[in-house]
């Protein structure tokens, strides 16, 4: 009699073990991504980084902590489609590189006017090697924008390839950029205007 | 009668320990070298997925209304290409929107952004060191529960009975309790989520295709369908109705354009920027973020 309470506790305690197990390993994408973003919002909330003339300092720390979950030459890929397969290995390195600069402008630069906005996480799919992760921003003006991070496992390490912000994928936004330049001009002129884009705003910040 | 439960308690505790090293372990796993076996790293996980017919389109499904499986052909390349060859593939390169009138958006486009960057945003700005934000926020929401029946109405026809129901009951709450609309409880109380639907969606479901891309002096990006969804909506507002009877063509004029700052001054301004800043093609950028959110809005 004994001996079967002992089992039966033993089976439910197996269960338990076996069915939370599962759900922590479905959830690796979401919790690594929860994370890094944790790791920014310490950086964004540390009073000692505050005000206007730390910008830059605040910018570099948020993009040491926030980079390395970012495949950029994934987004490079994606973002330049099927004009990708065209170019040279340098032409790729130089593009990942341009394509990576645009990214942390466009990404860090947002962030200058964070003001107690909150990431909750919602939900997440993950199929074999993809995930895509929603979470909801919510501004401390009550409104919510949804976001979705579409991640991808390259081997053993999830990484984010394309971020959608109310439906808007940011990977599909410089594709169509990228290709209506390119249906009327060289891949040399686009290179160009992206350098162009970029010591504009150099000089501007000046 | 008490020992079997201590036993029970017992060999959960125990167990819950054990799962909290195999998760610290598992949390461990994602920040270090990737350790997983070499079997794994040498196949190429693309092509693995491809085989299964499981590669995720870049592009979400209804984008389209060819699902780029046809592409998926692997080409015969290289072995180090393959790889590569396989994910270009999948790019299907059909705009979203077709863009006939192109020059004179792109006219119209930059005549915009000008007006934006020289009259509209120096007003809001203006305006936004007047007025502190919580009182821009509730001016929006009495503007915003006034046109509750543009909601209430295209959540009707686009068979959301539900949606219809929840917006009927935001008014109710909003309007009394939240004091003439100037305090949203229904959401902060109530949990009910405002309904975003226009008639531009409702015309969607009924099957209307978008049309050709049109931009619009000061009111911005949209489509055939949307334009007339703009007109759809007008006809459901009450603030027309307002306008119309009761007041000039120019303090109608000043109402919209007051409830059209505010509502700029809030968000709309950085969401403008956020997109056009930092493209290379503002027009391009902003069209593809226009079309996309706007598919967005009426799968949901």
């Amino acid at each position: 009699m004994k001996s079967r309470r002992i089992l039966s506790a033993l089976c439910i305690g197996v269960f338990c073990f076996l069915g939370t197990t599962t759900l922590s390993h479905a959830g690796e994408p979401g919790k690594l991504l929860m994370e890094t973003i944790d790791k920014g919002l310490v950086v964004l909330k540390d009073p000692s980084l505050k005000g206007d003339e730390k910008i830059q300092e605040r910018r570099q720390k948020l993009w040491k902590e926030i980079s390395p979950i970012f495949n950029f030459e994934e987004m490079s890929k994606r973002a330049l489609g099927q004009h990708w397969k065209n170019r040279t290995p340098d032409e790729r390195k130089e593009f990942v590189e341009l394509f990576t600069n645009i990214m942390k402008d466009a990404y860090i630069g947002k962030t200058d006017t964070y003001s107690g906005e909150k990431i909750v996480l919602i939900g997440e799919k993950q199929d074999n090697h993809y995930a895509t992760i929603q979470t909801k921003l919510i501004t401390n003006k009550n409104t919510e924008v949804s976001v979705e991070y579409n991640m991808l496992n390259n081997p053993g390490e999830w990484k984010i390839y394309d971020v959608i912000i109310e439906g808007v994928s940011l990977v599909n936004n410089y594709r169509s950029q990228f290709n209506n330049i390119l249906i009327k001009s060289s891949y040399k002129e686009l290179v160009q205007k992206i350098k162009e884009k970029k010591g504009k705003e150099e000089t501007a910040k000046k | 009668m008490r020992k079997p439960v201590f036993l029970m308690l017992v060999v959960v505790f125990t167990i819950c320990l054990c799962k909290e090293f195999v998760c610290a372990e598992d949390s461990a796993i994602p920040e270090g070298q990737p350790v997983k076996t070499a079997q794994e790293v040498e196949t190429p996980i693309i092509n693995k997925a491809n085989e299964e017919g499981e590669l995720k389109p870049i592009v979400q499904a209804g984008q389209f209304d060819k699902t780029p499986k046809e592409d998926k052909t692997p080409a015969i390349t290289t072995p180090e290409d393959e790889e590569q060859e396989n994910k270009d593939d999948i790019k299907p390169e059909t705009p979203l929107v077709k863009d006939p009138l192109q020059p004179y958006n792109r006219a119209i486009f930059a005549f915009n952004d000008k007006a934006y960057h020289y009259f509209i945003k120096p007003i809001y700005t203006g305006y936004n060191s007047m007025v502190p934000e919580k009182a821009r926020v509730s001016v929006r929401n009495f503007f915003t529960n006034i046109k509750m029946p543009v909601r209430f109405f295209n959540c009707l026809f686009q068979g959301e009975l539900k949606g219809a129901g929840t917006e009927l009951a935001r008014f109710v709450i909003n309007s009394t309790v939240g004091v003439a609309g100037f305090f949203d409880p229904a959401k902060s109380k109530f949990h009910l989520q405002r309904q975003e639907r226009d008639f531009g969606q409702t015309l969607a479901k009924h099957k209307v295709n978008s049309g050709i891309y049109i931009v619009w002096p000061f009111l911005g990006p949209s489509t055939v369908r949307d334009t007339a969804g703009l007109a759809g909506d007008a006809v459901l507002n009450p603030i027309s109705w307002v306008s119309y009877f009761f007041l000039t063509p120019l303090e109608g004029f000043g109402n919209y354009s007051y409830d059209t700052v505010n509502d700029i001054s809030i968000d709309k301004g950085q969401t403008y920027e956020s997109v056009t800043k930092p493209a290379i093609d503002p027009y391009i950028a902003l069209q593809d973020a226009y079309v996309q959110n706007r598919i967005k809005k009426i799968k949901d």
